[in-house]
């Protein structure tokens, strides 16, 4: 447990500089360590829709304070970082700072929230606490590595590179190390998870680094999903240039064993590895679990369609890759609509409005090469409270300039979230 | 008056003046302000982008765009990634989503190569009889502005009237289309440098 005092969290967030605290010797700080002066709004999470979220709260009325509780103190992008593993990338192209928030006034404390209080309309974090009139939570996604017999135990010998980082770089690093004529295998979880299209992309990248570089080597893909699970049609024929790819439906992984370099399906199939990734099943963030804005299934949560607040719990709204029941994809691209229509309508609410019915968009731009690459677009909207699709289209297949489309929805979107 | 007071009183007339000069930026309360959320993710936040292949809506003329929306709604102009938008922009109200983006400030122009744009204002004579000389456009006879839109964007929409790929049949554009075929591809990209210069 930390304890966050008020002189950390005004030196985290970017306040206190001038007012002569920074110097002093403020006691670590029980309680409510940041008492609210006016209306406040706590975002638990800076990813994709915390990050957006926040900004966007400020920018619609920039008389709400903000508060985001975001552990890591860089942003670090999930989308692309499939092309650090073949090399085309670095994780440093990546990464960058929260700074751009804090210029719109977002306060920011690098600690993680550690439980939520509906009833009193509280964020606990370490010993003390945070009062908050709206919580808008964004905590993504967990890995339920039981699910998996020896996936706990393995720890780092069997990477998940599922969430952009130091597993991404080291995955990368162990791609490379492969012999000539090694096998890596790579699992896919089943429905759902985040980034639908990802791990067929990540397919595409490490088939392309070995394919340049490990010619003898191949990729065994153990999906255990019935077909690849988005834009089938346009990874099969990006796959034609990929002869090195054994790609296996319906071969759910349920055990890793490390010490023999060998996973098995749930049909008994053993299959051996020099490298191997194992992409685990998830469900949303662990503080969305334990605060009880799971439904039944224990997994996902469900949220109104116009306002993101969640059907069990008021005042707090979940986004992102959390959220189930919207019929639209775990990604990037769905995180930062969320996060802008879910901040408008808190600016409603608090404002004693109803909030304008919106509806999200998603591009999921695809990766097939170092640098060409194809889309899935989809675009909504609200029917009687509730988001509905109005049309899926995808790209004609595979090229470059979708390449440069899809490096320029890269810097727009981060600018969008970050800038 | 000390050198920093003079700064000061500068620095305070230099605020004024960009105040003065920039346009009122619409902000929540306008009618597109939640609307537009559904461009920013690519074309940028308030449409400002800062990309090379990604038009800038920020300050285009309310007509143009619309007019855009409803080209790529219908297939004038085929485009995988904006059909399915300009679908969900008309049902949302793209009257509002234009207003707004057109009461947007212009970012200033991404950096192209000066040697680049010197070769295309050189080469513009044919473009600029309608567009005018520096590519301003002329709203009444429906010419859109092509200033400070990046260049790889100009560039590809060039390509694409070329190849009768963009408003593909359309009898008043035939001439012009006929014009284009006569100038070599690797000139396209002098001439979008230039127009991407120009303010």
């Amino acid at each position: 447990m930390t304890t966050v005092s008020r002189r950390a969290f005004l030196r985290s967030s970017g306040v206190g500089v001038g007012l002569g605290l920074l110097g002093g010797c403020a006691p670590a700080m029980k309680g409510d360590f940041a008492p609210k002066a006016g209306p406040r709004v706590v975002v638990i999470g800076g990813g994709w829709g915390g990050a957006t979220a926040a900004k966007y709260v400020r920018l619609g009325d920039p008389g709400i304070e903000v508060i985001l509780l975001e552990p890591n103190k860089q942003f670090i992008s999930c989308p692309l970082s499939n092309l650090v593993l073949s090399g085309v990338r670095s994780i440093d192209s990546l990464t960058f700072g929260y700074g751009g928030l804090r210029s719109h006034g977002v306060r920011i404390l690098h600690e993680a929230a550690t439980a939520i209080e509906p009833d009193t309309k509280r964020v606990r974090v370490g010993e003390g606490y945070l009062q908050y009139d709206r919580l808008i939570v964004s905590p993504g996604i967990e890995f339920q590595t039981e699910q998996i017999d020896g996936l706990a135990a393995a720890g780092d010998q069997v990477l998940h590179a599922w969430k952009a980082g130091p597993q991404t770089v080291e995955l990368a690093r162990r791609l490379q190390a492969i012999p000539d004529g090694g096998v890596f295998v790579l699992t896919v979880p089943p429905i759902a998870y985040r980034c639908p299209p990802g791990p067929y992309e990540r397919t595409c990248q490490i088939a392309w680094y070995l394919k340049h570089n490990k010619p003898r080597s191949k990729l065994i893909v153990l999906d255990a999903n019935q077909n690849i699970v988005s834009k089938p049609g346009l990874f099969r024929a990006a796959w034609k240039d990929y002869p090195n790819i054994d790609y296996r439906a319906s071969s759910k992984v349920v055990k890793v064993d490390p010490s023999t370099r060998e996973v098995t399906t749930e049909f008994g199939d053993r299959v051996k590895y020099d490298v191997v990734n194992v992409i685990p099943p998830q469900r949303a963030g662990t503080i969305a679990v334990q605060a009880d804005l799971v439904g039944a299934d224990k997994r996902w949560c469900q949220v109104d369609h116009v306002t993101y607040e969640s059907v069990k719990h008021k005042a707090i709204h979940v986004i992102g890759d959390s959220t189930i029941g919207i019929p639209v994809p775990k990604s990037g691209t769905v995180a930062n609509a969320m996060g802008k229509i879910c901040a408008n309508a808190v600016v409603h609410l608090i404002g004693g409005q109803q909030p304008p019915p919106m509806p999200p968009v998603n591009v999921c731009y695809s990766w097939v090469s170092d640098k060409e690459a194809m889309a899935v677009i989809n675009a909504y909207r609200i029917e009687g409270g509730k988001v509905v699709q109005i049309e899926q289209k995808l790209t004609p297949g595979q090229s470059q300039a979708f390449g440069q489309n899809a490096l320029g929805w890269f810097h727009s979107i981060r600018n969008d979230i970050l800038g | 008056m000390t050198n920093r007071g003079r700064t000061l009183v500068g620095l305070a007339g230099l605020a004024l003046i960009l105040a003065v000069a920039a346009p009122a930026s619409p902000g929540p309360k306008d009618p597109g302000y939640a609307k537009a959320f559904s461009c920013s993710a690519c074309h940028g936040w308030d449409g400002a982008s800062r990309t090379d292949t990604v038009p800038v809506l920020a300050g285009m003329p309310a007509w143009y765009l619309k007019k855009a929306i409803q080209d790529y709604a219908a297939g004038k102009r085929p485009a995988s990634e904006m059909e399915p938008y300009a679908k969900m922009v008309l049902q949302l109200g793209v009257d509002d989503v234009a207003n707004y983006f057109a009461k947007q400030p212009k970012p200033a122009p991404l950096p192209v190569d000066p040697a680049a744009v010197e070769r295309g204002r050189a080469a513009a004579a044919p473009c600029a009889v309608c567009h005018g000389a520096t590519g301003k456009g002329d709203p009444a006879k429906g010419v859109p502005d092509l200033t400070g839109q990046p260049a790889g964007y100009l560039k590809n929409q060039m390509l694409l009237f070329k190849a009768d790929k963009r408003s593909a049949g359309d009898p008043t554009l035939s001439a012009i289309k006929a014009l284009m075929k006569g100038i070599p591809d690797a000139q396209y990209a002098d001439l979008a440098a230039y127009f991407s210069s120009q303010r």
